[in-house]
């Protein structure tokens, strides 16, 4: 499972990267998403509805999206409402503060998705929601830890390096988590890096160090063509119906990628802590 | 020099009596040792009356090369020779009648002086826990707040990474955001608020430009290794005492995040700054993509232990939605770190320029589609706000398939002219563009004036490979990069075709010869007006100046060349706009913190009546 220090840290992307790898390996592989946030929606061949990156996902993975991998999309609309979609169909609309009052019924449903999906696939690649530690929300819990609880999951961070305070964010991350969820922790990884790499010098040892989990490599910025990841960044990228020519495009992103993640991450340290 | 006898006195004083006749020279650049204090050095007293004042915040005894005996050394000294105070102090010598140095010395007691131009500043500095966490806005809008109560404030950044930049009437290049800064607390924008403005090039590289003129071209482990600490430090602290004796209050923003465990002990644009100036801290995060509080604790806990003791308090930034929901939040990050949330500020749209070279996103209106080209090294995309106020829909594009929808085209400014150009021939937009010729209207800006020209000589390999380029020959200029040096001025003017004022300025390091077109623009006045820029026939526009869209009359006549006529509502002017937008901007700044703790922090409390 991958969980972020924010939104917008390059989870999705990463996850998908991460679907091709194991892919490439010949594995069956499906990607996983309890709860996404996100305006941005697909509709799979069974015309179930779920979040843009969950099927660019599936894509990695070389395998048909599903309602299943993203169990609950909530699509806000305005007006502090938004509509719940549950695996692929709309539900009801709630308010949008409102968690409490589904969120029971939310952890059966994940948890129903999860099962069915672990039956038929070798692996399963996660994808938590935003940040694991807002203390505030509860639902977003379930995205996260809960998540990566029922599923016993190991856990690897993310942090982005673009936007500064990647060390900060991680480490407050890891600050707030209880010690249990720390457990699940396997490493870290720092995304989007651009430049000289000599520049974090001590940066990393130190974080290994305070966290005590090592640092699973430094993803350098890649200029992918990939969709735009989450509801967060409304009109950035804007994307036609997967005709062949996009594919070939996505295919080719995906491809180097994956490449990217096998010269910089210790991956075989991370499939290694996925199990058998 | 050193004045222990008398004759090296009687020496020095008939020097002082000499400069009192002179009156103020400004700079001497052709003295062999300028500039011996700082670049904005006025030589007037050159030999100071004061001298050797034993003052040792201006100074130092040391050794003499010569013989080893004690010399004072006023080398670190940022007063006497700024402009405002030799001017000053030759004006009261004049006055009081003065003619020679001990005259001066008791008609114009160093006392006096510094009464007047070493007030110091009382000070806060704006921490953020990541680049884009709302530092700027919450600088600028502290500014106007404590303009608003008639506090004097000065807002200063040591150093800033980015590629919109405007110029001061002094000629002094500084970043967009502290002009912003400055307008919001209601002074003049000057050089010494932004002294080291970074301008990344690509590929590791950045131009330097030091107290508002470019010093040179550096890689990030030479800034970081090398330039930091020296020559950084020096210019950092110089700097801070200037604005410090501004105002009565400085109002200082950070540079990314302050906690970067690998650059802390290099880093010239935090802490270091914040303790030089003794200054009180507050963090500012954006809570809008998640992961606030993790942030703060994470930030906080990352600060060794007398840094961190400046953190007085915490602001939670841009929040949507009730701010009542993160309350076991705050609860429990005050509880972990001791430090108080002075408020929870929420979202707030306003029209002011782009922070930063990271926040570029579409901006949608009904009217004309302006395909902005998205260089990789984009620069000053600031210019294009104006359209987007006349309901045009911006959109930034980067592959040739989106320029299908364009009404106009334009391509603006750049860092790395030679670069980008060689891009828009890979991505296929240069042919593009070229096909559009005559259809749509296309206005190059500063680099994109440069590319739509027929050819950028570069013979010193000022912008890489040395050599001449060939441009997309939408317009016969030739653009010549001849030495390592910079045009930075504003400048008004007219439109020449419609007659309209124009106003903005110019920010290039090469020269362009218009090749026969119809000039664009007539700039300046009386013996000083000179032609600007290159139209032609078939809509093609090219021009140095910035901002050329900020008055209402040549970017509607561009708008008008559309296909579709702009949305019928006058727009206000920017200026207004901007205005209203600070002022809106503090109120809810004010509204959201706990300002009476945030005046105690800063030891204004009193001043608040």
């Amino acid at each position: 499972m991958l969980i972020g220090t924010s939104s917008g840290v390059g989870k999705s992307v990463l996850t998908a990267g991460m679907c091709r790898v194991l892919s490439d390996m010949g594995r069956q592989v499906a990607p996983f998403k309890a709860m996404n946030l996100s305006l941005n929606s697909h509709v799979c061949p069974d015309g179930s509805e779920i979040g843009r990156s969950q099927a660019l996902q599936a894509f990695a993975a070389r395998t048909e999206p599903e309602g299943a991998m993203n169990p609950f999309l909530i699509k806000p609309k305005g007006d502090g409402m938004c509509q719940l979609i549950k695996r692929g169909r709309p539900w009801m609309d709630v308010p949008f503060k409102n968690g409490e009052d589904w969120s029971a019924i939310a952890q059966e449903t994940v948890e129903t998705c999860y099962r069915e999906l672990s039956i038929r696939f070798d692996d399963l690649v996660i994808e938590g929601m935003g940040s694991p530690v807002e203390i505030n929300l509860r639902n977003g819990d379930l995205a996260n830890m809960w998540t990566a609880s029922m599923a016993d999951s190991p856990v690897v961070l993310v942090g982005d390096i673009e936007r500064g305070g990647v060390f900060a964010a991680l480490y407050g991350t890891w600050l707030l988590m209880t010690p249990e969820d720390r457990e699940r922790l396997i490493g870290f990884v720092i995304n989007r890096f651009r430049g000289d790499p000599s520049i974090l010098g001590s940066g990393v040892s130190e974080m290994e160090r305070r966290m005590d989990i090592p640092c699973l490599g430094i993803m350098p910025r890649l200029e992918l063509h990939l969709p735009g990841e989450d509801g967060l960044d409304l009109g950035a990228t804007v994307i036609g119906r997967g005709c062949d020519e996009l594919e070939h495009a996505w295919d080719a992103d995906l491809n180097e990628l994956a490449s990217a993640m096998r010269r910089h991450l210790d991956l075989d340290r991370l499939i290694r802590a996925m199990g058998p | 020099m050193a004045h222990t006898s008398n004759q090296g006195r009687r020496e020095h004083d008939a020097r002082v009596d000499r400069q009192l006749a002179n009156g103020v020279i400004g700079p001497d650049r052709g003295c062999a040792y300028h500039p011996c204090h700082h670049p904005s050095q006025d030589c007037s007293l050159c030999y100071c009356p004061y001298y050797p004042c034993q003052d040792p915040m201006l100074g130092e005894w040391v050794r003499s090369n010569r013989d080893g005996s004690p010399v004072w050394s006023c080398q670190p000294c940022h007063w006497i020779h700024r402009p405002d105070v030799a001017s000053w102090i030759l004006e009261r010598a004049r006055e009081r009648g003065a003619s020679n140095a001990e005259e001066l010395r008791r008609s114009v007691p160093k006392a006096e002086v510094e009464a007047i131009f070493r007030r110091r500043a009382t000070s806060i500095m704006v921490l953020g826990t990541t680049s884009g966490a709302g530092k700027s806005l919450m600088v600028a809008a502290l500014c106007r707040i404590l303009s608003d109560m008639n506090i004097r404030a000065i807002p200063f950044k040591s150093q800033n990474m980015s590629l919109n930049s405007c110029v001061t009437e002094d000629g002094d290049e500084i970043s967009r955001i502290q002009e912003l800064q400055a307008r919001a607390a209601r002074v003049s924008p000057m050089g010494c608020m932004n002294p080291i403005l970074l301008k990344p090039m690509g590929d590791d590289r950045s131009q330097i430009v030091a107290e508002g003129r470019p010093l040179r071209d550096i890689d990030v482990a030479t800034y970081y290794g090398e330039f930091t600490l020296g020559e950084g430090l020096d210019i950092v602290r110089r700097n801070l005492e200037i604005v410090r004796s501004l105002g009565d209050a400085v109002v200082i923003e950070g540079a990314g995040s302050p906690a970067e465990v690998n650059i802390y002990d290099r880093d010239i644009s935090n802490m270091r700054v914040a303790a030089m100036a003794d200054a009180p801290c507050v963090l500012v995060v954006n809570i809008e993509a998640g992961g606030a509080f993790a942030h703060v604790v994470g930030t906080l806990a990352l600060l060794p232990e007398p840094d961190r003791q400046r953190v007085m308090g915490i602001i939670i930034n841009n929040m949507r939605g009730d701010p009542e929901c993160l309350s076991p939040g705050i609860e429990r990050v005050e509880a972990m770190t001791g430090v108080p949330v002075l408020g929870v500020v929420p979202h707030v749209e306003l029209n002011l320029p782009d922070e930063d070279s990271m926040g570029i996103a579409a901006r949608s209106g009904d009217g004309p589609y302006v395909a902005v080209i998205r260089l990789p090294r984009i620069s000053n995309f600031t210019d294009l706000d104006a359209l987007a106020m006349e309901g045009a829909s911006i959109h930034f594009v980067t592959s040739p398939e989106e320029l299908e929808k364009a009404d106009m085209i334009v391509i603006p400014g750049t860092k790395n002219t030679v670069a980008d150009l060689a891009w828009l021939r890979i991505t296929g937009l240069a042919e593009a563009i070229v096909s559009l010729r005559g259809r749509v209207p296309i206005l190059g800006i500063c680099g994109g004036y440069q590319m739509i020209g027929s050819r950028v000589e570069d013979p010193l390999g000022l912008e890489g490979t040395a050599g001449d380029h060939i441009g997309l020959g939408l317009l016969n200029a030739v653009t010549r990069f001849q030495k390592y040096g910079k045009r930075t001025v504003q400048v008004t003017g007219i439109h020449l075709s419609t007659g309209s004022p124009v106003r903005g300025y110019e920010i290039h390091m090469a020269d362009t010869e218009i090749g026969g077109h119809e000039p664009l623009f007539l700039l300046g006045d009386g013996e000083r007006r000179h032609p600007e820029g290159a139209c032609s026939e078939d809509m093609v526009f090219g021009t140095y100046v910035h901002g050329c869209l900020d008055l209402p009359g040549f970017r509607r006549h561009l708008l008008s060349l559309c296909g579709k006529s702009p949305a019928g509502i006058a727009p206000p002017v920017p200026d207004e706009v901007m205005e209203t937008s600070l002022d809106r901007l503090a109120a809810a700044v004010k509204e959201a913190l706990d300002m009476e703790r945030l005046l105690d922090i800063m030891g204004l409390r009193t001043c608040a009546g």
